[in-house]
């Protein structure tokens, strides 16, 4: 902190070092927002509002995935996960009607949140182990400039990990077959079958 | 600033998914957790992928997106059938999975 009021107050500051305070500052500010937002799904006692707080949250990681120079995948987290997913999560919750669920502290849920929080524990724990610098030099600026770009993940998807692509297609093949026919025929309940 | 922001956003937003996974009992609000600690993990892979300049880290996060679409369209239907056929969705009462 006493370094960046130090930077702030001798005015040699060139343009490489706002951007680079600029951009800290936001990444600061946008996980912060996405933390928020996480907590308020949790929170929130209707589905409604936490689909909606959901959605926030996907936006703030598509901003910071942006500041990370990963533009497409930004585009994607907004066009599948904010897009498709959470519009799937809304028809859902209007088609089953959206109840509140009332809140009671039982001793399952203490037991739940003192093992998620020893969790949390060991990850802060891993965390403080040895801050990993960025990489520096070998690569130029226009090759960075070019680091996240479809054209980019193009290249790397279809030459290296070609059988990940496949196997993805496979995967969602799979699920909508699967949706189809959990959709389609319609289970009976069994004591209805064996009175007729 | 250096990875360690990166890994106490990740940390805080999985620990949160986890919690709400646990202690929620409406089953979309627990797939909408599942759905933040798959963000947070992707989350970590950009974060660190921008770090190493390395575009592993990024079709890795691809991959996690796909799985995870197809996941939630097949948790959902699974959700409707439930309901479907015993017209309530509470998952302590939610215990055998014959109809």
């Amino acid at each position: 902190m006493m370094e960046f009021l130090d930077q702030l107050w001798s005015f040699s500051l060139d343009r490489e070092t706002v951007y680079g305070l600029f951009q800290q500052s936001l990444v600061f500010v946008i996980g912060m927002t996405a933390v928020l937002a996480s907590l308020g799904v949790v929170l929130c006692a209707s589905p409604i509002y936490s689909a909606l707080y959901l959605i926030g949250n996907m936006v703030c990681l598509a901003l910071l995935f942006l500041l990370f120079n990963a533009e497409f995948l930004a585009v994607v987290q907004v066009v599948v996960y904010a897009g498709a997913v959470m519009i799937l999560f809304l028809f859902i919750i209007a088609l089953l009607g959206s109840k509140e669920e009332k809140r009671d502290l039982s001793f399952q849920n203490f037991m739940g949140l003192s093992f998620v929080g020893t969790l949390f524990c060991e990850l802060l724990l891993a965390m403080t182990v040895g801050e990993t610098q960025p990489v520096e030099g070998g690569v130029t600026p226009e090759v960075l400039a070019e680091l996240g770009s479809a054209k980019a993940i193009g290249i790397e998807l279809f030459s290296h990990h070609i059988v990940p692509f496949e196997l993805a297609s496979l995967l969602l093949l799979v699920a909508a077959v699967g949706i189809i026919s959990l959709a389609k025929f319609t289970y009976k309940p069994l004591r209805k079958r064996t009175r007729t | 600033m250096g990875s360690e922001f990166i890994l106490f956003v990740s940390a805080a937003i999985f620990s949160i998914g986890a919690v709400g996974f646990v202690v929620r009992k409406n089953p979309l609000v627990m797939f909408m957790s599942v759905e933040l600690m798959l963000n947070a993990v992707n989350f970590l892979l950009i974060g660190y992928s921008s770090f190493l300049k390395s575009l592993d880290g990024q079709i890795f996060a691809l991959v996690i997106m796909t799985v995870a679409a197809a996941e939630v369209v097949v948790g959902l239907a699974i959700i409707l059938t439930i309901f479907r056929t015993r017209h309530e969705l509470d998952v302590d009462r939610i215990n055998v999975l014959k109809g």
